[in-house]
């Protein structure tokens, strides 16, 4: 089964040649996409634990999500470059992973969910800033962040562990790579 | 006994055993490992971050440290304890790579400066010093280069070259 072709070519592009055959290439691409990631779900977490009413109860919701979410975008942008290098590395082994696809549509939920959350629950903000509890719209945006951004996690991880298509959990190569 | 070989007798232990047998056991580790690297690092990053005055400024340093360090000691707590059974699981893969020795030392001096830090800030609460500044930002750095070298374990021939001890083991990263 062959991936379609703009996997293909995405995979023999320079970019994709240049990170196969250098060695250092992966560690660092590598290194650095788990610190990104590490900090996006960290900084999230800040925020979600706000929106649910269990940390920084007297602090506004609107200064702990502008004080992280800078990081968090910072990170995420750092991750989403980083994940494409592994990507152009070995795209059809990644289009054909059950782990990679769930990854990418949790990522797309967390999307989802965030913009619902910022274009109607938060634009009524105000309203709840200071609340302890938020709206229950926004506890469950903050629960939803959460259990999507951590499967986001052990997905990313699943990947290092699956080839191809196959479900069954095996490691691929001596070095587990994400 | 060298510690080759201590890796290689704990990797026949029967708890080393019992973790290899579960197939989903390692990713599911290494996952609750990872998310705690995440939970761990931001927290002492806000705390640094409000030394430095950039974050929270306008609230006692005290009660950002009240706030962020029972995350940050008890996803140290399970990191530890994650990292641990990753490393009786696969000691050879984790003992015997110049990565993982020096990831160690560093996290230890981490938890020590941690726990100094801890003691230090609730006697004092006053500005920043120009000393501590230089600490937290060091201390950043620590961090930085504890979470790289947790990843380089994976690659620790191609960072490290002829100083990683994998190649004394014939190139078996297992």
């Amino acid at each position: 089964m062959n991936p379609p072709a703009i996997i293909q070519s995405i995979e023999s592009s320079g970019i994709g040649e240049w990170l196969r055959s250098t060695e250092i290439a992966m560690p660092i691409v590598n290194s650095l996409h788990v610190l990104c990631i590490v900090l996006v779900y960290g900084s999230i977490l800040v925020v979600d634990l706000r929106l649910l009413g269990l940390r920084d109860r007297a602090r506004a919701v609107t200064a702990v999500s502008t004080e992280m979410l800078r990081l968090t975008w910072a990170a995420f942008a750092g991750a989403v470059v980083t994940g494409a290098m592994f990507f152009a590395a070995n795209a059809s082994t990644y289009w054909f992973n059950n782990a990679f696809r769930f990854k990418m549509l949790a990522i797309l939920l967390a999307g989802i969910n965030m913009l619902v959350f910022q274009f109607v629950t938060y634009r009524k903000v105000e309203a709840w800033d200071r609340n302890a509890s938020p709206p229950g719209a926004a506890r469950l945006a903050g629960a939803l962040s959460l259990l999507i951004w951590t499967a986001v996690i052990v997905l990313g991880r699943v990947i290092g562990f699956t080839k191809g298509g196959i479900e069954v959990i095996v490691p691929t190569d001596e070095d587990f790579a994400f | 006994m060298s510690l080759e070989q201590i890796a290689t007798s704990m990797q026949s232990t029967s708890l080393s055993e019992a973790l290899k047998d579960i197939s989903w056991l390692v990713p599911a580790l290494q996952s609750i490992h990872i998310l705690m690297v995440g939970v761990v690092f931001v927290s002492m990053l806000a705390i640094a971050l409000r030394v430095l005055g950039l974050m929270r400024a306008e609230m006692p340093l005290p009660q950002v440290w009240t706030r962020f360090a029972p995350f940050f000691w008890t996803g140290l707590a399970v990191m530890a304890l994650t990292g641990a059974l990753l490393t009786i699981a696969e000691p050879v893969r984790e003992l015997m790579t110049l990565s993982f020795r020096i990831k160690v030392v560093l996290l230890a001096i981490g938890i020590a400066s941690a726990a100094a830090f801890g003691r230090g800030v609730r006697v004092a609460a006053a500005p920043a010093s120009g000393g501590l500044r230089v600490a937290v930002l060091a201390t950043v750095a620590l961090w930085l280069a504890i979470i790289l070298l947790g990843r380089a374990i994976a690659y620790d021939t191609s960072v490290w070259g002829g100083w990683s001890p994998v190649k004394s083991l014939g190139g078996a990263a297992t």
